[in-house]
């Protein structure tokens, strides 16, 4: 993943350890996010280059809502697909959109949130005026947005981008204000530092660690909102696999017994939200021990 | 009231009497301000995204004039200010519109299908409010302790799971392996009637009219959505209540009470107080965000209220249903907002008016 806790290794004081050693202590500190992030590879690895049992968007009716068992690990649907398979083949749509959602966030909203990071009223009114966007019902804007687009998949990741831009402005601008007071950003000021080198050594190198714990927090979001426009019936359509509309799927049959068939992709879509939800904590505490 | 207030003070604290005065007028210029924009872009969100509601009505099969004459039906052909202005001006007579497809007013719709919704929402914000702050104070008391360690990973899991995966996990436990709730009917069973309206909250109904039966039944289907948001927001205000409290429990006032030999109740009191504004603050933005936050949930439990209502609206490209959820949810979570600003500030001195 693009979004290892790479940058908060370099951090670490243990300049005579070995890059091993570093790493056994990363995990022993961070079992959680080591945890996830483990899984995210494997599902990852496994979704691109890895056997699948069966072909996720296969159908067989002689094998309709079996239980899990040896020949299904997951059981199988309503039409007879293998869970496991179409869990796995998942992945690859769910994770990719969410990252590509997050990206466009990250790319759109740390530049307009520098930008706006000024004590003017005009900034102050800017950040006003995020707070009445927050203020609608977003997952119903994102669903209005995507279905009435046509359904189109590049709207997904526009409206992933839309929910996450005005965050990234809030973090940066919050964040960015408070460094801006210190000594050292005036120093640099007084010795005629120029605008870009100002943001570029100075104020980024600062904000970096809020900025990759936000981005690991926008991923996790990024994946309920995807799997909940899914569930829904809206982005992702029928023969490509999703873990939304495999839990739309398997929504009726919870009533009536057969848990498999939403269990495990909602499972999926879980595990991988604690993932990046604990990648987010664990950057959180090393980023904040080396700046504070 | 406003003038009265200032002459009164007289002019040895001026800028004291101003203070909350000023802090109410801006929050509720803000708010008139906000509300305008949210109007502005309900109707904008449906007029600018690609996608013709004409096109989709007619069907596939519809000829071109048949298209045009519903587009002229709906005013669709009219010019974007045109629409614009037609939409305020109904607006400002209480008129949202009708369905494209049920013909029915949008105000009246909202207004059957919102005490269902609030019921939920209040309900829910009041469980996740105690189970999250019992378990985020226990946090902070006990912080590092097996207490503190069950609560952590509770909150981590339950922050990270899908209420509407959530959902469907408890139907499937609660409801069809132990039997302990009824099945995903909606507000009340199938079999049973619903009460004459005359609060539109279908409890308080069946109570005015009497009947028990039904009450109960009502009661019963609330448990599972409510459990259900409860326990995804519990984990919100038990990751704000164990920072807050815990802050709190380490302040020096905390350490002075302690010192002075009070009984550690008392300290956990003072703690609590301490934590206060922050938690009603939170409760504010939580029911602001449960409010069309909760649509899937409320669609699984098949339950009667505004987000059933709106889901069903944008999945059929009914533009007024979706232009009127848009404006009732954010003119009620900004309404919220100015509120809880107001409150808190005038509660708290130490915050700077204005």
């Amino acid at each position: 993943m693009a979004e290892s806790p790479a940058p908060a290794r370099r951090r670490e004081p243990g300049l005579t350890a070995s890059r091993w050693t570093t790493v056994r202590r990363l995990v022993a500190e961070h079992p959680g996010a080591a945890l996830g992030v483990t899984f995210i590879v494997v599902l990852v690895l496994w979704s691109l280059f890895g056997p699948l049992p069966y072909d996720p968007r296969g159908t067989d009716g002689s094998a309709s809502r079996e239980g899990p068992s040896g020949t299904h690990w997951f059981g199988t649907d309503g039409t007879g697909g293998d869970v496991f398979s179409r869990v796995i083949e998942a992945a690859k749509i769910d994770l990719s959109l969410a990252l590509a959602g997050t990206a466009v966030a990250l790319v759109i909203g740390v530049p307009l949130g520098l930008a706006a990071s000024t004590k003017g009223k005009g900034s102050q009114r800017l950040v006003r005026g995020l707070d009445a966007f927050q203020a609608f019902p977003l997952l119903i804007l994102a669903l209005a947005l995507v279905s009435l687009s046509g359904n189109q998949l590049y709207m997904v990741v526009v409206a992933i981008a839309l929910l996450n831009i005005p965050r990234y402005m809030r973090l940066l601008r919050s964040e960015v204000l408070a460094i801006r007071e210190s000594r050292f950003v005036e120093a640099a000021t007084a010795m005629g530092a120029s605008t870009p080198r100002l943001i570029f050594r100075h104020l980024l190198p600062n904000v970096w660690g809020v900025i990759l714990v936000q981005t690991s927090l926008t991923i996790a979001n990024s994946i309920v909102v995807l799997s909940s426009l899914s569930f829904l019936g809206v982005g992702v359509s029928a023969p490509t696999p999703s873990w939304g509309s495999m839990i739309r799927d398997g929504a009726g049959n919870m009533s009536s017994g057969e848990w498999w068939i939403a269990t495990f992709p909602g499972l999926a879509v879980l595990l991988c939200v604690l993932a990046f939800n604990q990648l987010a904590d664990a950057i959180g505490d090393r980023t904040a021990r080396s700046y504070r | 009231m406003a003038l009265s207030t200032i002459t009164t003070r007289g002019p040895s604290r001026p800028r004291r009497a101003s203070g909350p005065l000023k802090l109410v007028a801006s929050r509720l210029l803000f708010l008139f301000v906000a509300l305008f924009g949210v109007v502005t872009l309900s109707f904008l969100l449906v007029s600018v995204t690609p996608g013709d509601p004409a096109e989709l009505i007619a069907g596939p099969v519809a000829s071109q004039d048949q298209i045009e004459a519903i587009r002229a039906d709906l005013g669709l052909d009219q010019s974007l200010w045109q629409q614009y202005l037609d939409y305020i001006g109904g607006l400002l007579h209480g008129d949202l519109g009708t369905s494209y497809y049920t013909n029915l007013s949008i105000t009246s719709e909202i207004g059957n299908r919102l005490p269902a919704t609030l019921i939920l929402i209040a309900l829910s914000v009041v469980f996740a409010a105690v189970v999250g702050v019992g378990v985020g104070a226990a946090g902070a008391y006990f912080r590092g302790r097996w207490p503190d360690k069950v609560g952590r990973f509770g909150t981590s899991l339950f922050q990270s799971v899908p209420d509407f995966f959530l959902a469907l996990i408890l139907i499937y436990v609660v409801f069809f392996v132990l039997g302990l709730a009824p099945a995903p009917t909606g507000q009340i069973g199938i079999s049973d009637v619903r009460p004459e309206k005359v609060t539109g909250f279908i409890t308080i109904d069946a109570l005015i009219a009497g009947e028990m039966g039904t009450f109960w039944s009502a009661v019963s289907h609330l448990f599972l959505p409510v459990l259900t948001l409860g326990l995804v927001y519990a984990a919100y205000f038990a990751k704000t209540a164990r920072s807050t409290v815990g802050k709190a429990l380490n302040s020096q006032q905390a350490q002075f009470a302690r010192a002075m030999g009070l009984p550690e109740r008392t300290v956990l009191r003072y703690a609590f107080v301490e934590a206060r504004g922050t938690i009603v603050t939170y409760a504010g933005v939580i029911f602001a965000a449960l409010l069309g936050g909760e649509a899937i949930v409320e669609r699984i439990f098949a339950w009667d209220g505004i987000g059933t209502w709106a889901l069903q609206g944008i999945l059929r490209l009914d533009v007024p249903v979706v232009q009127g959820m848009v404006l009732v949810a954010g003119a009620i979570t900004l309404v919220t907002y100015t509120l809880l600003d107001i409150i808190v500030g005038l509660l708290d001195p130490r915050i700077t008016h204005g």
